[in-house]
């Protein structure tokens, strides 16, 4: 294929034909490879084939070298997870220091990632013991409470006891409770007790289960924390109480025991001495002040060799991504391992050649090797990836067009048409210059503030917006234009462009509401006439317009769709397709739909009465009868007559000379191939494993049934794809109906109640529902049906969109890329 | 006659849209045959849908009739 085309049918236009490629091998000597692979992918326009196809990851050369990029890659992730939970950004403040070799790097990060694990480490065991000495003193804070408040209450009792004792020493007073009062030091001594604290959600049945484990023989307090506290074991803020439970026995105190350890209850031990519980506070707060001074001194410590770390980090992280293409790309040449080095294939435009082999040298001489890589350009039947060289303008067009399929290797490419014929067919259905203008407000802000916006992430709506800017950009411009011309600024018209063309027939008027008005001047100059906004033969005539533009936008960019197919046929010297393809197809479309074309402009400018409708419809019918009062000019039935059978000679023209020429074609072929078998020797050594696809099967029958096909479906598509272009009519129509609507059912309506509130939710009203209907939902729509206009009606007329492609190994992209 | 005029018109502003791209961004000789068709479909397109209004209102087969409020 690579050396078929390359015709020179005009001149070379950019973005029309895919750049020219070569299929290049380098040999490169070993000890300059790595170098030699990290130039190339700086230049970034080479694509290596794999040469290792059959090899898993495992078997490669370098596999050993990548899983050390993996290891240095987590070790990164790892930092970097660190540092956004510090807080840290990464910066490349110092960007100037020397660059690190791949092996130093490696030590570097196992180093800081051992000596960051270690303090991670310590400093949550300090925060752990931190966190436990808070719990304590609060549980020694809160329980001493407990005790307090039960040794006053206890003392008051016994001093109401007393003071009962002595006041009224009546019969009544029992005789037991001056025996108990006596025995119960004894068997208070008895009582345990466990102190701790119990998350505040669990404390209820903490409480329950307590109570019917022991049945009740428990005494069980518990203190509210007003402040959550840290939980040492899961470091986590949580709602505690803090519980005293008093109980007797050993078997209780094994029960209790685990219940605490069930519901995750910490126990802290509280000694029964108030005075000793004081002495423990003090000690505890010493201790948790020492404690805090170390975390702090810790904290900023780990903080240094963060921030030490994320000046680095972006360039560290760059680093091991290149290392790690670099590696991957080495995997895929071949490596001789006798001659010691490596071969690369690959793909590469025409036009790098003299920067690859720049590179070539500079890597020989930068790395002392002794010989050179050898560059040179294999011959080829392989299809070459296609590659168009796009700007920032051009590539958001050029994805809509590889959305549908990326181009053959140089066939013409609809991607420089639809840069034009896209926003203005989005236009012809979005015509309103108020709603355009609003849009160019809102793609300017994309636009000038790019160099912003592209560096940061934005959300996946947004990133489309941004990315289809340029896209937007031109469909606003076409916007304003055709709105313009279709006279509307959020639905009203405006004498831009010099007076109505209509005037009442008379002075007083009186008919203007039945008879109507009557052209007075000349055509109003640029656009629809602002008279007809608002009368009742409006939409009729708008109707009658917007249909019959659809059907000559149409016609003229499938006829411009045709044209290409002729430029590709030239290009790739097919003369079948020309005189086989081509030709009828004009015939076919123009007879028939380029004739309706006509009539509507001669109907328009003669100011004929016919019907269109009937003429075409008897044109299929009764070719022969005579026209009558639908006849538009003189011999206009001869014509019909020509043009009816040059249609219908197109069909079968289209249909069967070309299989039988191919058929033709290659039975000559094969007879020369019987001669040129000796040269074939020659290049076989070169193209040992390119030879598939050189003499494929010739089936008579397969290649007549894909051409009945396309004749076929040429043949109705003519018919549904006109009619499929008055999709334009109706979006367009939708579009002014909405926006009169808007503008009359809640603009007008909120004035007309002459109140200022009304009138404030009457605009927010109308704003929202322009901007969220017609704004952002007709956009899509007409985007949408812009789009299938062009994917479907325009571009199968010639474009084939079969190739792949040209994903060169480069490190601009990889610095894009997401981890 | 309003429509060889205008037509002129929209051939003036092409060329003059099409020396301003050539004088403005020279970019050798492929990119400028490429700026050139864009400004040649572009006014082609803007060209056509003009002239197919006004065309069509040159000799009106419906009138406006006013609605009966007005």
């Amino acid at each position: 294929m690579a050396e078929q085309g390359g015709g020179g049918c005009c001149p070379p236009m950019d973005l029309f034909r895919s750049e020219s490629m070569q299929l290049v091998q380098i040999i490169i000597p070993n000890e300059s490879a790595h170098r030699t692979i990290d130039y190339l992918g700086e230049i970034g326009l080479i694509q290596f084939k794999d040469l290792n196809a059959e090899k898993s990851p495992f078997q490669r050369t370098y596999a050993n070298q990548i899983k050390r990029c993996g290891e240095m890659a987590r070790k990164l992730r790892l930092f970097k997870e660190q540092m956004s939970k510090a807080g840290l950004l990464s910066s490349s403040v110092s960007a100037t220091q020397v660059d690190l070799s791949f092996d130093d790097l490696e030590v570097k990060l196992g180093d800081l990632e051992s000596e960051l694990i270690e303090m991670n480490a310590n400093g949550d065991k300090l925060q752990r013991s931190y966190n436990e000495l808070v719990e304590y003193k609060l549980v020694l804070q809160k329980a001493g409470e407990f005790f307090h408040i039960a040794q006053s209450s206890a003392e008051a009792l016994h001093r109401e006891h007393a003071s009962n004792q002595t006041g009224e020493q009546s019969l009544e007073t029992p005789l037991l409770s001056e025996q108990e009062a006596v025995t119960d030091p004894s068997k208070q001594v008895k009582l345990g007790f466990i102190t701790g604290l119990v998350p505040r959600e669990k404390s209820m049945a903490f409480e329950r289960i307590l109570f019917r484990a022991t049945r009740g023989n428990v005494f069980l307090r518990q203190a509210v924390v007003e402040e959550p506290v840290t939980d040492p074991v899961s470091g986590e803020k949580v709602e505690k109480n803090v519980f005293a439970v008093f109980f007797s026995g050993e078997r209780a105190k094994s029960k209790i025991l685990k219940i605490c350890d069930a519901f995750g209850a910490n126990r802290y031990s509280v000694p029964e001495d108030l005075g000793k519980q004081a002495q423990m506070i003090t000690e505890v707060s010493g201790r948790i002040s020492e404690l805090k001074t170390t975390i702090d001194v810790g904290l900023v410590h780990r903080g240094n060799l963060l921030q030490t770390i994320g000046n680095q980090y972006d360039r560290w992280n760059i680093l091991v991504r290149k290392e790690k293409s670099i590696y991957h790309t080495l995997n895929m040449l071949s490596i001789d391992v006798t001659r010691k080095c490596l071969v690369a294939e690959g793909w590469s435009p025409v036009f790098a050649t003299k920067q690859i082999q720049d590179a070539l040298q500079r890597a020989t001489h930068d790395s002392n090797s002794e010989v050179g890589a050898i560059f040179r350009v294999l011959r080829t039947r392989e299809m070459p990836p296609t590659y168009f060289r796009t700007n920032k303008f051009t590539s958001s067009f050029q994805e809509i067009v590889d959305a549908y399929g990326v181009a053959k290797y140089q066939e013409a490419n609809p991607g420089v048409y639809t840069i034009v014929t896209f926003p203005f067919l989005f236009a012809v259905m979005f015509g309103d210059w108020g709603h355009g203008i609003c849009l160019l407000l809102a793609t300017m802000y994309f636009i000038l503030r790019e160099k912003k916006l592209s560096s940061q992430k934005l959300g996946d709506i947004m990133e489309m917006t941004f990315g289809g800017r340029y896209v937007i950009f031109m469909m606003s411009l076409f916007s304003i234009y055709t709105g313009l011309i279709y006279n509307e600024f959020f639905s009203v018209p405006f004498e831009l462009f010099g007076r109505s063309a209509y005037g009442c027939r008379d002075p007083s008027c009186r008919d203007s509401t039945t008879a109507g008005l009557i052209k007075v001047r000349d055509t109003y100059p640029f656009g629809v006439d602002p008279a007809w906004h608002g009368t009742r033969s409006e939409l009729p005539y708008l109707n009658s317009l917007k249909m019959k533009m659809s059907i000559l936008l149409g016609v003229a960019q499938m006829n411009l769709g045709i044209i290409l197919s002729f430029f590709n046929a030239l290009f790739f010297r097919n003369g079948v397709n020309i005189w086989c393809q081509f030709v009828p197809q004009m015939i076919f479309l123009n007879a028939l739909f380029g004739y309706l074309s006509i009539l509507i402009i001669v109907k328009w400018c003669t100011g004929s009465k016919a019907d269109l409708y009937h003429v075409m419809i008897y044109m299929f019918l009764s070719p022969t009868d005579e026209l009558g009062e639908n006849q538009l000019f003189a011999g206009q039935k001869t014509t019909q007559l020509v043009l009816l059978l040059s249609a219908l000679v197109a069909v079968p023209w289209m249909l069967l000379p070309k299989p039988f020429l191919l058929k033709a074609q290659h039975t000559r072929h094969q007879g020369q191939s019987y001669t040129a078998l000796q040269e074939a020797e020659e290049s076989l050594l070169v193209e040992s494993s390119d030879d598939s696809g050189h003499h494929e099967e010739f089936e008579f029958s397969e290649i007549f049934v894909h051409q009945l096909i396309h004749t076929i479906e040429f043949v109705l598509g003519a018919v549904s794809n006109t009619a499929s272009y008055l999709r334009l009519w109706a979006l367009s129509l939708a579009h002014s109906e909405l926006s009169s609507v808007f503008y009359e059912k809640v603009l007008l309506l909120a004035w007309g109640f002459n109140n200022v509130i009304i009138l404030i939710i009457g605009i927010i009203v109308f704003i929202f529902a322009t901007v969220g209907v017609l704004l952002v939902m007709e956009t899509l729509s007409a985007f949408l049906h812009a789009l299938r206009l062009h994917w479907v009606e325009f571009q199968n007329k010639f474009y084939e969109g079969d190739g792949y492609k040209f994903s060169p190994f480069s490190f601009t992209l990889i610095d894009g890329e997401d981890e | 006659m309003g429509f060889l005029v205008t037509t002129l018109i929209f051939v003036v502003v092409g060329v003059i849209a099409s020396l301003c791209a050539r004088i403005c961004c020279n970019r050798g000789p492929s990119t400028n045959l490429l700026h050139m068709t864009l400004i040649i479909t572009a006014t082609v397109c803007c060209w056509m849908m003009w002239a197919i209004v006004y065309l069509a209102q040159l000799k009106p087969l419906i009138v406006p009739v006013l609605s009966e409020g007005e």
